[in-house]
C-alpha cells in the first residue's frame, strides 16, 4: 500500500563543492562517518553522499583513510559504541554527513579531535517563517511547530502557525492572489484554507478573541525535565525495552483457584523446546493422573503425562497454541475420578539424593521452563561449562500476567525448598532471586520468609519491558555480558523461571509430574479474570467460555486471544487447541478496526533500533525479510534476537517484525545444521 | 568638538547615561539632563533597557539633539530585524544623531514582556558592520543609499567575563567592523580592570571604564547575584549597608569618586550609569576631579 | 520529539460540554511522554453515555487514521464532536480527514530535541541549511545560543551560564573552550555574515516529494 503522497523528509544534502574542498585542504588524513538517514522510505540500503562526496573530492579522496556508514548517527548510545572501537588515532580529523544532531554528537564525543560537518541540513520550514514545523511519526505533510498552545481549536484543524507564512493568528494578510501565498504562488494561503474548512464546518469560522503567541512557551524548565527523565527511562537498568501499561492490578490480588475440571484434554506430544516425545498409549488405553503418555525422543526432549484419569479417545494433529502448525496430541476423555497414578510417590528428604539422580527426577517427570520458553530443565541443569551463580527470574515482565506472582507469593516456602534442589545439582552457593518492583507483596513474602536461606538475595529491580529476559538479567544483576550468540552458561550463570522452581519442588518433593500450571487469565471483556491452576491440555475454547462475558460464541470475531502477553504472546486464530507447558497466561484483548497488512513500508523512523535490548537494527530485518534475503539477516546478528517484541510492540508501520525474525532465525539455525 | 572629535583628540571622556521611562512624560528627565550640561561629553540614551517596554531610544536621542545635548543612539539587536535597524539608523541621522552605541540587548524573557518574540535577526558586530556599510552610502545588500549616515560608532565589552578570552576576540571583530570606542559593563574592582586593560589596550582603540551608582546595599546584591559579568565587593555593600537612608547619596558618590579616581589612569574615559540618580552625577565628577 | 501537554480542562470542556463526542487517544509517544492518566482521568469524568473513544497509537499516520474513521464511521457521525489527545501533527491528520466535522485538540504539543526514535537527543538542529558547525568546533550557535547569535558572546552570561536559562551553559563558552583545546581560536576572529532566512525558503521549497 504505497501512498503516493509521502514525504522524503531526509534532513541533510552534502555542502557545495568549494566549501568540501576547502575543507579537505586543511586536513591530511580524516575519516568519515556518514549517517544512514531517517524518515524517508526505507528502500536501498545505501546512501549516495558518501560516493558523491569522493567524485566531488578527486584526487584529495585518498586523504579518507577509512569511512564508516552508520545507522541513525544521532542515537548515541549505540553510535558512541561504533565510533569509540575505531582507532582514530592516525587521523588528524574527523569527517560527518549528516544532520546538526550527528554531527554535534560526534565532535561532543571526539572533543580534542577536529570534526567537520561535511552536510548541511536541508530547511523544513516550507514557508518563509523560520518557525520550524516538526513531522510526526510518519511521512505525512502535516508539521507541528510545537509552540505548545495549540490553536487548531480555532481553526477546524489547520495549524496557523506552521501553514502561514506569516504566523498570523487572527486572520489572513491581504496578500493573497487566487488563495496562493504572497510568499510562494506553489504554496495555499493558510486562512484561506482555514476558511475554506470551517465552511464545510457549518460557518465555524469565527475569530474568537485576538490571539497573541506567547513565545515564552513551553517553559524551558519543563523542556529540561521531559528530556532528562526520557534518558534517564531509556537506558535504565538496560538500554532499550520499553514501558508498556502493566494492567496487573485487575489480578493482582487474585488468589489462585482451580479451574473446573475439563470434560477432555489434548495433550501435545511436544511440550518441550527439542525433539517430539513418543507417544506411549494408544486409542482406547485407559489412563491416570500423572501417568506417562510420551517418552523423551532425544536427549533434548521431554516426556509428558496425563493430567487427568480416564480414556484415550484419540491421537490427532491439531493446532499447536505455540507454533500455530497442525502438531500431534493425545486426546483424552476425563472420568472426573482423579485417579492418581503409582509412579507418583512423595519424597522423604531430597538431601539424601545424589545430583544425577535428582536430575534424573527432573527428565522423568517432564520438567521444562514454564516462563514460555519450555527448555527441558534436566538439560539446562546438566550445564557443559562451570557455573558459578543461579538467577530465579521471578521479573514476569510482560504486562497483564500475574502467575509468577502469586506462586511467588502464596508459596514462598515451596520455591526456597526448589532453589535448594537446584543448588544441590549445579553445586552453586549463590543465588538471585529478581522480582520487579511492581510486585511489592512477592518480595515482600520472598524477603520475611522466616527462615529464607542466606545465601539467596532477593533483588528488587525496576519495572522495565523486558527485564525478565535472561541476558537483561544477567546484565542487571550481575553486570555480565552473554556474548554474542552466546548462552547464559558461557558466563557461569544459569536463569531458571521461578514457577519452574515451585515446579521442581513439586516433583521432587511430592513426586508430581508436570501436569497442571497456574495462568492468569486476563484482558479486556471478561467476567472471570484470575489466577487458576488449570490442568495441562484444558481447552482455550473452555476457558473462554468460563471467563469471557458471553463465550466462546462470535469471540475470535471481534476479539484477540493471545498465550501470553500481549508483547510476547501469541496470537490464536483458533480456540481450538490447549493448554501446553508454555502457557503462562490467557490474554483477551479487543480487536480494532486496523487491518494489518505486511507490505507497509518502514519509513526508518528509528524506534525498532531505540528499543531493542539486545542492541540490534530491526529494521533491517523486516528490510531483507520482505525481499527474501535471509543470508542478509544474519549479517545483521538477527540470531542475537531474543524475540521480546519490543520492535514490534513500537513499529510506527506496524510491521510484523517478529514473524520476519523468526524466518530469518530458522534460516541461520537451518544454514548452521547444514 | 563633538565625540568624534573629541575621541581624536585624546581628551579624558566623560559620559552619563538616561533611560526613558513608561509612558510619554519626558520633561522630567529633560530637566535632569540639563543638569549635565557642560559636565558631560555625551548621554546614552539606552534601547528598551532591560527589555522593559518604554519609550525609545531614538526619540529622546532626537529631543536631545534638538537641545544641544549630544546624545549616543544605544541601539539592540532584541526587537527589529535587519530591515528595521538599517531604517533606524537612517532615522537617527535625519533626526540629528551622530554617535551610536550597538549592542546585543537582553533577552525578553528577562523583561516585563516576557512572552515576546525575540528577533536578533543581527548580532553586535554584524549590526556594527551594517552601520558602517549604510556610512560608506550602500545598504547591506549593496545598493546604493542617497545620503548616507556616518556615525561614530561605540561597542560594549564587559571585563568582567569569564572566561575573559571570548570578549577579547569579540572586541576585536567589533573594532574591525567598525567599532571607534568601547563603554564597558559596571567596574567595581580595580585589579580585574587593570588585567583587562593590559590585554585590550594592544587593540588601540578609545575604552571608557563603566561605573554603576550603587542605590542601596540590595541593589549590590541584586547585581552580584543577576547581572553577568558585575562584581561588587563586600566592602561597599558594607558601606553601603551601614549608611542611612539620607546618607546614601552621598556614600554611593564616594564610591564610585574612589573607583573612577584608581581606574581614570588606564583608560580613556568614564561612562557612568546613575539608573535614576542622574542629579548626583555633576557631583561624582567633582568628587573624581574631573570637572 | 514532539510531547504532549493536555490542556487546561476548562478550555476543552468549554468547547465540548452539552455535547456527544467521540474521542481519539494517541498514546503512541508514551515511551518519549504522554499525559496518559490526566487524559483518562478526564475522560473519565465526562458522562460516558456521550463518549466513545479510540486508542491509536501513530495518529500521525493518515492510512491508519483512515480504518479507523472508516471502521468507526457510525459513531463518529453521531457525535456532535470529535476531540483528539495527540501532539498537532495527529490532530491536524483527523482533522483532514473529517473536514466536516469538528475536531478538537485536547493537548497542547511542545519540542524537544531530537528527531529520531524514543529516546531525546542533548543537540538541535534547526534544519537552517547553512551549517555553522566548522566555524564553531562542533556547536551549534543556533540552536544552543538562546538568541541565534553568530558572532559570538552576548555579555550576559553568568558563571558561564546563559541569561536566559540558568540552568543552562552559554553556548559561547562552550564554543571558545572547545575550540580553545582544538587550537582552532582564530575560528572566532572570522566575522560571519548575517544569516541568510531566505534560504530557508528556497531550499525547503525544493524538497522533493515521492
Amino acid at each position: 500500500m504505497v501512498e503516493a503522497s509521502l514525504i522524503d523528509y531526509t534532513k541533510f544534502k552534502l555542502k557545495s563543492t568549494q566549501e568540501i574542498r576547502g575543507i579537505f585542504k586543511e586536513t591530511k588524513k580524516i575519516f568519515v562517518f556518514w549517517c544512514r538517514k531517517c524518515y524517508k522510505k526505507f528502500e536501498e540500503d545505501t546512501e549516495e553522499e558518501y560516493n558523491e562526496l569522493l567524485e566531488i573530492l578527486g584526487e584529495d579522496a585518498e586523504k579518507i583513510v577509512g569511512q564508516a556508514g552508520v545507522d541513525f548517527l544521532c542515537n548515541d548510545f549505540l553510535s558512541q559504541k561504533k565510533i569509540l572501537d575505531l582507532d582514530l588515532s592516525p587521523c588528524d580529523s574527523v569527517g560527518v554527513i549528516s544532520c546538526g544532531l550527528g554531527a554535534q554528537f560526534v565532535a561532543q564525543l571526539l572533543e580534542g579531535k577536529t570534526v567537520y560537518a561535511l552536510a548541511d541540513s536541508i530547511p523544513q520550514s516550507g514557508n518563509a517563517s523560520s518557525e520550524v514545523g516538526y513531522h510526526g511519526i510518519s511521512l505525512e505533510k502535516e508539521k507541528c511547530a510545537g509552540c505548545a498552545e495549540c490553536y487548531l481549536n480555532l481553526t477546524g484543524g489547520i495549524c496557523p502557525v506552521v501553514d502561514c507564512a506569516k504566523g498570523l493568528l487572527n486572520g489572513p494578510c491581504g496578500g493573497a492572489k487566487e488563495g496562493k501565498c504572497e510568499v510562494n504562488p506553489d504554496v495555499d494561503c493558510a486562512w484561506e484554507k482555514i476558511y475554506q474548512r470551517s465552511k464545510k464546518q457549518k460557518g465555524k469560522f469565527t475569530l474568537e478573541s485576538v490571539q497573541i503567541r506567547d513565545y515564552s512557551k513551553p517553559s524551558l524548565k519543563l523542556k529540561e525535565d521531559l528530556s532528562v527523565q526520557n534518558q534517564a527511562l531509556r537506558k535504565q537498568s538496560f538500554y532499550g525495552g520499553l514501558y508498556p501499561l502493566e494492567r496487573k492490578k485487575e489480578t493482582e490480588s487474585k488468589r489462585i483457584v482451580s479451574f473446573p475440571e475439563p470434560e477432555t484434554v489434548a495433550i501435545f506430544l511436544t511440550q518441550h523446546a527439542g525433539k517430539r516425545a513418543d507417544p506411549l498409549v494408544k486409542s482406547g488405553d485407559k489412563v491416570r493422573v500423572g501417568q506417562k503418555i510420551g517418552e523423551a525422543g532425544a536427549f533434548i526432549s521431554a516426556p509428558v503425562h496425563s493430567s487427568v484419569s480416564g480414556k484415550v479417545i484419540s491421537l490427532e494433529e491439531r493446532v499447536h497454541p505455540a507454533s500455530q502448525e497442525k502438531n500431534l496430541a493425545i486426546i483424552i476423555e476425563n472420568n472426573g475420578e482423579n485417579q492418581i497414578d503409582s509412579s507418583i510417590q512423595p519424597l522423604g528428604n531430597f538431601k539424601e539424593l545424589t545430583a544425577e539422580a535428582l536430575l534424573k527426577i527432573m527428565r522423568e517427570k517432564g520438567l521444562v521452563g514454564l516462563g514460555g520458553a519450555m527448555f527441558p530443565t534436566y538439560v539446562k541443569l546438566s550445564p557443559p561449562k562451570p557455573i558459578d551463580t543461579l538467577i530465579i527470574n521471578g521479573c514476569e515482565c510482560e504486562p497483564y500476567l500475574n502467575s509468577d506472582n502469586r506462586v511467588m507469593i502464596e508459596y514462598p516456602q515451596e520455591i526456597f525448598t526448589g532453589i535448594r534442589i537446584v543448588e544441590k545439582i549445579l553445586g552453586i552457593n549463590k543465588i538471585f532471586v529478581g522480582v520487579e518492583e511492581n510486585k511489592p507483596e512477592a518480595i515482600k513474602n520472598l524477603t520475611d520468609l522466616a527462615n529464607k536461606p542466606s545465601n539467596v538475595e532477593i533483588i528488587s529491580l525496576k519495572t522495565k519491558y523486558p527485564q525478565g529476559a535472561e541476558k537483561m538479567l544477567i546484565k542487571r544483576i550481575l553486570g555480565r555480558e552473554v556474548p554474542e550468540k552466546g548462552l547464559p552458561l558461557d558466563v557461569g550463570v544459569v536463569v531458571l523461571n521461578v514457577s519452574t522452581v515451585f515446579a521442581i519442588y513439586e516433583a521432587v518433593i511430592k513426586g508430581v509430574p508436570l501436569t497442571q500450571r497456574i495462568i492468569t487469565v486476563c484482558g479486556e471483556g471478561l467476567n472471570r479474570p484470575g489466577n487458576y491452576l488449570i490442568k495441562i491440555g484444558t481447552s482455550f475454547k473452555d476457558i473462554v467460555d468460563y471467563c469471557f462475558v458471553g463465550g466462546e460464541r462470535e469471540f475470535l470475531k471481534e476479539n484477540q486471544l493471545r498465550m501470553g502477553g500481549p508483547v510476547m504472546g501469541i496470537s490464536q486464530l483458533s480456540l481450538d487447541t490447549n493448554v501446553i507447558k508454555g502457557t503462562t497466561g490467557l490474554t483477551v484483548l479487543r480487536k480494532y478496526p486496523l487491518g494489518v497488512s505486511p507490505e507497509r513500508d518502514c519509513i526508518k523512523c528509528g524506534r525498532c533500533v531505540e528499543v531493542c535490548p539486545m542492541e540490534l537494527y530491526p529494521l533491517y530485518y523486516a528490510f531483507y525479510g520482505k525481499r527474501g534475503e535471509w543470508a542478509k539477516a544474519v549479517e545483521y546478528k538477527v540470531e542475537d534476537c531474543i524475540e521480546c517484541g519490543c520492535c514490534e510492540y513500537i513499529c510506527s508501520s506496524k510491521i510484523s517484525l517478529l514473524s520476519f525474525i523468526k524466518k530469518e532465525k530458522q534460516y541461520a539455525s537451518n544454514s548452521n545444521k547444514a | 568638538m563633538n565625540l568624534a572629535e573629541k575621541l581624536k583628540s585624546g581628551k579624558f571622556l566623560i559620559t552619563a547615561e538616561i533611560g526613558p521611562g513608561k509612558g510619554t512624560d519626558i520633561d522630567e528627565y529633560l530637566e535632569e539632563m540639563e543638569i549635565l550640561r557642560g559636565k558631560v561629553d555625551a548621554i546614552n540614551v539606552t534601547d528598551l533597557q532591560s527589555s522593559v517596554m518604554r519609550l525609545g531610544s531614538l526619540v529622546v536621542c532626537h529631543l536631545l539633539a534638538e537641545r544641544n545635548l549630544e546624545p549616543v543612539f544605544q541601539i539592540t539587536c532584541r526587537d527589529r530585524n535587519r530591515l528595521a535597524l538599517q531604517s533606524d539608523l537612517l532615522s537617527a541621522y535625519v533626526l540629528g544623531i551622530r554617535n551610536v552605541l550597538v549592542l546585543t540587548g537582553d533577552h525578553t524573557v528577562l523583561g516585563d514582556h516576557p512572552e515576546a518574540k525575540p528577533v536578533f535577526d543581527l548580532d553586535s558586530v554584524s549590526l556594527l558592520k551594517v552601520a558602517s556599510t549604510l556610512a560608506e552610502g550602500k545598504d547591506m545588500k549593496g545598493n546604493d543609499l542617497k545620503g548616507k549616515p556616518e556615525f561614530c560608532l561605540g561597542a560594549v565589552v564587559s571585563p568582567g567575563a569569564d572566561p575573559l578570552e571570548p570578549q577579547l576576540i569579540k572586541m576585536e571583530k567589533k573594532i574591525e567592523a567598525g567599532a571607534k570606542f568601547f563603554q564597558t559593563q559596571a567596574v567595581y574592582d580595580k585589579e580585574s580592570f587593570e588585567k583587562f586593560i593590559k590585554k585590550a589596550e594592544k587593540f588601540g582603540v578609545p575604552i571608557m571604564v563603566g561605573i554603576v551608582l550603587l542605590k542601596s546595599a540590595g541593589m549590590a546584591r541584586f547585581m552580584n547575584a543577576n547581572v553577568a559579568g558585575v562584581s561588587v565587593p563586600d566592602k561597599f555593600i558594607k558601606i553601603m549597608a551601614e549608611a542611612s537612608k539620607e546618607d546614601r547619596p552621598r556614600r554611593s558618590i564616594e564610591i564610585a569618586a574612589s573607583l573612577i579616581k584608581e581606574m581614570k589612569g588606564m583608560c580613556q574615559g568614564v561612562h557612568i550609569m546613575s539608573l535614576g540618580w542622574d542629579k548626583y552625577v555633576p557631583s561624582v565628577l567633582e568628587a573624581a576631579e574631573l570637572i | 520529539m514532539l510531547v504532549t501537554q493536555i490542556k487546561p480542562e476548562k478550555e476543552i470542556l468549554e468547547r465540548i460540554s452539552g455535547k456527544n463526542v467521540f474521542v481519539f487517544v494517541c498514546p503512541g509517544c508514551r515511551e518519549v511522554y504522554f499525559p496518559q492518566e490526566k487524559v483518562e482521568e478526564f475522560i473519565q469524568s465526562l458522562p460516558a453515555d456521550r463518549v466513545r473513544r479510540v486508542n491509536l497509537d501513530y495518529l500521525c499516520n493518515r492510512e491508519f487514521v483512515k480504518e479507523y474513521v472508516q471502521g468507526y464511521s457510525r459513531e463518529i457521525e453521531r457525535a456532535d464532536a470529535v476531540l483528539v489527545f495527540s501532539c498537532g501533527v495527529g490532530t491536524q491528520v483527523v482533522s483532514s480527514l473529517l473536514e466536516n466535522d469538528i475536531v478538537y485538540a485536547g493537548c497542547d504539543t511542545l519540542y524537544l530535541d531530537g528527531f529520531q526514535g524514543l529516546t531525546v537527543q542533548n543537540f538541535n538542529c534547526d534544519q537552517c541549511g547553512e551549517c555553522y558547525l566548522n566555524h564553531t568546533g562542533g556547536i551549534c550557535p543556533v540552536t544552543h545560543c538562546a538568541k541565534g547569535l553568530i558572532n559570538g558572546p552576548c555579555g550576559g552570561a553568568k558563571d558561564g551560564k546563559c541569561e536566559v536559562n540558568p540552568d543552562a551553559d552559554c553556548a559561547w563558552i562552550l564554543i571558545y573552550k572547545r575550540l580553545k583545546k582544538l587550537g582552532k581560536l582564530h575560528l572566532l576572529k572570522e566575522i560571519l555574515p548575517a544569516r541568510d532566512y531566505h534560504k530557508i525558503i528556497t531550499e525547503s521549497l525544493a524538497r522533493k516529494k515521492l
